[in-house]
C-alpha cells in the first residue's frame, strides 16, 4: 500500500519536473482529485437502513415470509402482477373473467375464496389497496408497472399485529424500487397473444430531490371468446426529499383509466349484459421519516385514494320473464326492461404514526397508531345514494426480544375499533430458536380478524320494475338483504416453522394448523319481508351474509431456492393443505376452497454472452372455489422464456420471448367459463 | 509486495533524498521550531477534538516546551505564521491549500487531507516532500481487508467499485485482497448513470462490497441507493468512515480525531530539531473500527463483539506493517 503511495507520488515528481508529461497525463489526475476533500472521507451522510428500514433476517422473523425479487419477476416472464403469487406456497391464483366488478385474477392463501378474497391484505409501499366494497384487489386497475417493483414480500400467515384486521389469511407488500435506483430513461414495449402493453419511465435528480415518472398504456384482451378486455392508461410518479441528515420526504401520486368489457351470459343473461364500463382512480401519499436517534425512528404518513367505476346496463326484455309467473303482470309492467346505473365511488384515507427504536442492544419495539376513513358510493349494491362511511382507528406494538443469542422471542398485538364490529384486539407470539446462524426454527402463533365487507355487512341489492296495478305496485328482486351485525371472522395460527440453508439450497418449511370461527358467509335470510303490495319474485332466495360455522386449515407448505452453481437456480414451492368443517354451518364447498396439492418450479440459467432462460412449472389440484367458482380440474401449466440481453455503447436493454402454457393444455381456472389456452408474447426492454 | 515495487520503494526514497539534500534549486534553511500553529479550514468537532488531543499529547511529554496557536481560515483574511520557527498543522484540505502558500521553508503537515489531494497540492504548490508532510485520510487497504476477513469468513469475492479518483488503486487492492486470500471483482464507473447498474454487476458477483473514497461513487446522495440496493442484495458494505456505518454500512476502519492528533503529536516532536525532515506522507498510524450490528442481525451475519474485532483487524495490521516497514529499510 506504501509501496503504491510511492510509486503515485514519484509519477507527480516526475510530471512535476517534466512540463510535457505534466500537460498529458497530469490534468485528469489533478481534476479528478482535486474535488476530493476530507468531506469525501469524514463527511456525514444520512442514514439509510434505519431501524424501521432494516427488516428482520429470516431467521429472526415472527412468520414465514416469501420474497418475489426483481430477478424472480423477469424470469417468471409475467406481465400481470397476481401471476407472480403462483411462486408463493399456499396460494391459489385463478384468472377469472368475472360478469361485475371483476377483479380479473382471484388471488387467495389458504382457499376460503370468493372472486374477491378479503382474507389477504395488500399494500404498495405501505398503501392498503384492497377495495372495501367486495374485498379483493382489481389488480388491473393499480396504476403501477411491473418494472418498478423491486420486491414482494408475502407473510404467509395471519399478521395483524404489523397490519390490522384484514392481515387475516396474509400480507402481501408491494415494493417499487425508489427513484435513486432508477435508470434515467426506460422503455419497455410487449406485443403477443391477447396483450399489448407500452411503457416509458424517467428518472432525474434535482438537488436533493430524486424522482421517478412511469407512464404506460395496457391492453389485455382477456380470455378467448369472453367480453372482458380491459384498456388501460395510467401515470405514476414518486420523488425523494433529502431535507437534511435526519428528515426525509416521500411523495407519490398515480392515476389510472380505461375501458373494461364486462358481462358472462352463461352466468348473467338478464342483467349484466355484455358491456364496456368506464374505471378510473387516483392517489396521493406522503410520508416524512424523521430520525430521532441512532436507535429511534419516526415515520407519519398519510394517502388519499379515490377509485370509480360507472356500469350502467339494461336488461333483456323481462315481459316474457314475467309472463311465465302471470301474463296479466307481464302486460302491466311500466317498462319492458329495467335500468340499472351500477356506478361505484370508493375513497380511503389514511394517517399512521409509527415509532420504532432500540432499548439496548436486544430489544426493538415498533409502535404506532393510524386512522382510517372509507366512504363508498355505490347505489346498486347499498341500496340507496347516500355516501356511506366506515371509520377505523388503530393502535399497534410489536417487540423483538433477544434473551439469548439463540433466541429471539417477538410480541405483539392490533387494538382496532372499527363501525361494523366494534374493538377488538389480535394479538400475535412467536419464539425463534436459531442454533446456527444457517438453521432456525421458528414456533408461533397469531390470530387476526376478517372485518366484513360491505357485501357482507350493507347490502341492500335488488332489481325492481313497477307496474299499473295496485297490487303488486312492484315486481321486486332483491338479491342480497344484508341484516349487518356481521361478527368479525377470527383465525388462530398454530405453526412450527423451519428456515435454513443447506450448502447452496436455501429452505423454508412449515406446518401449520389454522382455526378459523364465526366464518362468514351468504345464507338465505328467513326474516326478510316486503309490503303487501310489492311481489318479490325470489321469496326463499334472499340471501345475507352472516357468521356460520368453524373450519380448521391445517398442511404444510415448502419452498426452497438452490443455487445450483454460479448461473442456474431452482426455485420449488409446494403446499399440501386440508381443510375440515369443525362446527357445521359452513358453505358448500368451502372445504375444497384450496386446492390440497400446489406446485411451482423455475429454473433459470444464464447462458453467458447475455442470454438466459427459465422454465416454469405450475400445477395444482382441483378445487371448487367459492361465491362464482366452479368445480374445476387438475391444471397444469408451463411456461418459458429467453431473453437476451445487449449493451452497446449509451443502449441498454433486453429482448424477451414468452410463452405460457406451453403444450396448451385446456385447463380451466376459478370457474368452468375461464378457459386458459397457450399464448406468447415479445418484450423489449431499452435503457438509456 | 513483489521486487518491482520494492525497487520503485527504494528508488523513490533515493529519489525523496535527492530532492531534500540537493534542493534540486530550491534554497531552504531549516531552523528547530518552537511552536505549532494548527490551521483549520472550518470550526467543526472533528477539528475542536483534534486540538484538544494535539495539546494534551504535548503535555504529556515533559521534553518539550512547544506551544500550540490555533488560526482559522474564516477568520483570517491572510496565513500570519512566524514562518521560520512553526510547524503548520493543516487541518483539511482548504487549510492545507492555504498553508501550501507559505514560505517554502515552513515545514507544513496535511491532516485531515486525502492522498489523492495531497499529492496535487504537492504538485501545485511545488512544495517539496522534507517541508510538506501529511497524515492522509486513506486507510492502508488491507485494513479493510483484514476487517472483512475477521467479520466475514466465508466470504470470497470482493466486489469494488472504482471511479476517476480511485481507479488508479485498482492492482494495489487486487493485490492486497489475494494476499488475504480473496478475489477481487470490479467495476469501473466513470459516468453518474452507470452508477447503480455497475453496483448490481458487482453485487450479483461477489460477497461484499468494499467502498474505496472516490466523491463521484462514494458521496451524500449516492449514499441511499448505494446502501439500498446492496441491502437489497443481502450484501454487506464495508465502509471507510463511521458515517457510513451509521448510514447503514456493516461495518468500517476509520481513524478518530483523537487518533490522528495523537500520531500529529508524535511528528510534532520528533521532527522539532530537523523540521526540513518532515517524514513522508503516512497513512493514520492508530485507527478504529465501527460496526453496526442492526445491519449485521438484518443481514443474518453473525458478529463478535467489537473488541474481538478490533483485535483480530489489530494483530493483522500489525504484522502487515511490519513486513512493509522491513522493505523501506
Amino acid at each position: 500500500m506504501i509501496n503504491i503511495r510511492y510509486a503515485t507520488l514519484l509519477a507527480l515528481l516526475m510530471i512535476c519536473y517534466n512540463p510535457v508529461v505534466l500537460a498529458e497525463t497530469a490534468w485528469p489526475l489533478q481534476l479528478a482529485s482535486e474535488s476530493l476533500s476530507e468531506e469525501d472521507y469524514i463527511g456525514e451522510v444520512p442514514k439509510v437502513l434505519t431501524v424501521s428500514r432494516l427488516s428482520q433476517s429470516l431467521t429472526d422473523a415472527p412468520s414465514a415470509v416469501t420474497v418475489i425479487d426483481r430477478e424472480t419477476i423477469r424470469a417468471s416472464g409475467a406481465v400481470d402482477i397476481p401471476e407472480l403469487f403462483r411462486l408463493v406456497p399456499g396460494m391459489y391464483v385463478g384468472v377469472n373473467a368475472g360478469y361485475v366488478y371483476n377483479t380479473n385474477h382471484a388471488v387467495s392463501y389458504h382457499g376460503m375464496n370468493t372472486a374477491y378474497p378479503g382474507n389477504m391484505q395488500v399494500l404498495i409501499n405501505g398503501r392498503s389497496v384492497y377495495t372495501p366494497l367486495f374485498g379483493g384487489v382489481k389488480w388491473s386497475e393499480l396504476p403501477i408497472a411491473l418494472m418498478d417493483i423491486e420486491r414482494i414480500e408475502i407473510t404467509r400467515g395471519p399478521n395483524a399485529a404489523s397490519y390490522g384486521a384484514n392481515a387475516f389469511a396474509a400480507t402481501v407488500n408491494i415494493l417499487t424500487s425508489t427513484p435513486s435506483e432508477t435508470p434515467a430513461n426506460t422503455v419497455l414495449a410487449t406485443h403477443g397473444n391477447g396483450r399489448n402493453e407500452a411503457f416509458y419511465r424517467h428518472a432525474g435528480k434535482t438537488g436533493d430531490l430524486a424522482y421517478r415518472v412511469t407512464t404506460g398504456y395496457r391492453q389485455d384482451g382477456g380470455l378467448d371468446d369472453r367480453n372482458d378486455f380491459k384498456r388501460t392508461r395510467f401515470a405514476n410518479a414518486q420523488a425523494d426529499y433529502q431535507l437534511n441528515l435526519n428528515n426525509n420526504f416521500e411523495f407519490e401520486f398515480g392515476l389510472a383509466e380505461g375501458a373494461r368489457g364486462e358481462g358472462n351470459a352463461q352466468e348473467d343473461n338478464i342483467v349484466f349484459l355484455q358491456r364496456t364500463k368506464q374505471m378510473n382512480n387516483y392517489y396521493g401519499m406522503a410520508r416524512w421519516k424523521h430520525q430521532l436517534s441512532e436507535t429511534s425512528d419516526f415515520q407519519l404518513q398519510a394517502y388519499h385514494s379515490h377509485d370509480r367505476s360507472d356500469d350502467e346496463t339494461t336488461s333483456v326484455n323481462l315481459r316474457p320473464l314475467i309472463a311465465l309467473i302471470s301474463p296479466i303482470l307481464a302486460a302491466s309492467l311500466v317498462s319492458d326492461s329495467i335500468y340499472v346505473n351500477n356506478e361505484v365511488i370508493t375513497e380511503r384515507t389514511d394517517v399512521e404514526a409509527q415509532h420504532i427504536f432500540g432499548l439496548g442492544a436486544n430489544i426493538r419495539v415498533v409502535w404506532g397508531a393510524g386512522v382510517r376513513q372509507d366512504t363508498t358510493y355505490a347505489p346498486h349494491y347499498l341500496g340507496n345514494k347516500k355516501t356511506d362511511k366506515f371509520d377505523l382507528q388503530r393502535l399497534f406494538g410489536h417487540i423483538e426480544w433477544r434473551p439469548h443469542a439463540l433466541w429471539t422471542v417477538n410480541t405483539g398485538a392490533m387494538l382496532e375499533h372499527n363501525d361494523f364490529t366494534g374493538t377488538d384486539i389480535s394479538p400475535r407470539a412467536s419464539l425463534n430458536f436459531k442454533p446456527h446462524p444457517n438453521h432456525a426454527l421458528r414456533f408461533g402463533m397469531s390470530s387476526a380478524l376478517r372485518t366484513p365487507n360491505y357485501v357482507e355487512e350493507k347490502f341492500d341489492q335488488k332489481y325492481a320494475i313497477a307496474t299499473t296495478l295496485l297490487v303488486p305496485r312492484l315486481v321486486l328482486q332483491q338479491v342480497l338483504a344484508d341484516k349487518g351485525n356481521v361478527n368479525p371472522e377470527q383465525i388462530i395460527s398454530k405453526e412450527l416453522g423451519y428456515v435454513g440453508k443447506l450448502g447452496g439450497v436455501q429452505l423454508d418449511a412449515r406446518i401449520f394448523s389454522d382455526e378459523i370461527t364465526d366464518v362468514i358467509r351468504f345464507n338465505e335470510r328467513t326474516d326478510f319481508t316486503v309490503p303487501a303490495d310489492v311481489l318479490l319474485v325470489n321469496p326463499t332466495n334472499v340471501d345475507t351474509g352472516l357468521n356460520s360455522g368453524s373450519a380448521k386449515v391445517e398442511g404444510l407448505e415448502l419452498q426452497t431456492n438452490w443455487k445450483i452453481g454460479a448461473r442456474t437456480s431452482l426455485l420449488l414451492n409446494h403446499s399440501h393443505i386440508r381443510i375440515r368443517e369443525t362446527h357445521f354451518g359452513l358453505e358448500r364447498n368451502f372445504t375444497k376452497s384450496m386446492p390440497v396439492n400446489t406446485s411451482s418450479a423455475m429454473l433459470t440459467h444464464d447462458f453467458k454472452n447475455g442470454w438466459d432462460a427459465s422454465l416454469a412449472y405450475y400445477q395444482s389440484s382441483e378445487t371448487t372455489q367459492l361465491g362464482d367458482g366452479d368445480p374445476v380440474g387438475l391444471t397444469r401449466r408451463c411456461d418459458v422464456r429467453v431473453a437476451h440481453q445487449f449493451n452497446s455503447g449509451s443502449w441498454k436493454g433486453e429482448i424477451s420471448g414468452v410463452v405460457e402454457n406451453l403444450f396448451n393444455e385446456h385447463y380451466e381456472e376459478f370457474a368452468d367459463y375461464n378457459t386458459l389456452d397457450r399464448r406468447g408474447r415479445i418484450n423489449l426492454r431499452l435503457d438509456f | 509486495m513483489n521486487g518491482n515495487i520494492k525497487k520503485v520503494n527504494d528508488f523513490v526514497k533515493e529519489l525523496a533524498h535527492l530532492v531534500l539534500m540537493l534542493g534540486l534549486g530550491l534554497p531552504f534553511s531549516a531552523y528547530a521550531y518552537t511552536g505549532v500553529t494548527i490551521v483549520l479550514s472550518a470550526q467543526t468537532q472533528a477539528n475542536q477534538e483534534f486540538i484538544d488531543t494535539f495539546k494534551a499529547e504535548l503535555a504529556n511529554n515533559k521534553n518539550n516546551n512547544l506551544k500550540v496557536k490555533v488560526l482559522a481560515l474564516h477568520e483570517t483574511e491572510k496565513l500570519v505564521v512566524a514562518e521560520n520557527s512553526e510547524l503548520v498543522i493543516a487541518l483539511g484540505v482548504k487549510a492545507l491549500e492555504a498553508s501550501a502558500k507559505l514560505k517554502f521553508t515552513t515545514p507544513v503537515l496535511g491532516v485531515f487531507t486525502p492522498m489523492p489531494t495531497f499529492n496535487s497540492l504537492l504538485v501545485k504548490a511545488k512544495r517539496d516532500l522534507g517541508n510538506f508532510g501529511a497524515i492522509v485520510l486513506d486507510q492502508p487497504f488491507w485494513r479493510q481487508i483484514f476487517l472483512m476477513r475477521s467479520i466475514l469468513p466465508e466470504a470470497k469475492k470482493i466486489g469494488v467499485l472504482l471511479g476517476p479518483t480511485s481507479s488508479q488503486f485498482a492492482d494495489a487492492i487486487k493485490e492486497e485482497g489475494e494476499e488475504s486470500g480473496f478475489s477481487v471483482m470490479e467495476e469501473n464507473v466513470f459516468r453518474e448513470p452507470d452508477l447503480i447498474p455497475k453496483l448490481k454487476d458487482v453485487l450479483e458477483t461477489s460477497d461484499v462490497l468494499m467502498a474505496v473514497p472516490d466523491p463521484m461513487i462514494y458521496n451524500r446522495e449516492t449514499a441511499q441507493p448505494i446502501l439500498l440496493t446492496s441491502y437489497r442484495h443481502q450484501k454487506p458494505v464495508i465502509g471507510y468512515s463511521q458515517s457510513y456505518v451509521r448510514a447503514g454500512a456493516l461495518a468500517a476502519v476509520y481513524s478518530s480525531s483523537k487518533q490522528l492528533a495523537r500520531q500529529a503529536a508524535e511528528i510534532a516532536l520528533k521532527s522539532q530539531q530537523s523540521p526540513s525532515l518532515l517524514p513522508p506522507p503516512q497513512a493514520p498510524k492508530y485507527f478504529s473500527i465501527s460496526v453496526n450490528y442492526q445491519v449485521a442481525r438484518s443481514l443474518n451475519i453473525k458478529l463478535k463483539s467489537d473488541e474481538e474485532i478490533y483485535q483480530s483487524v489489530l494483530e493483522a495490521d500489525e504484522a502487515e506493517a511490519k513486513e512493509h516497514e522491513e522493505f523501506r529499510h
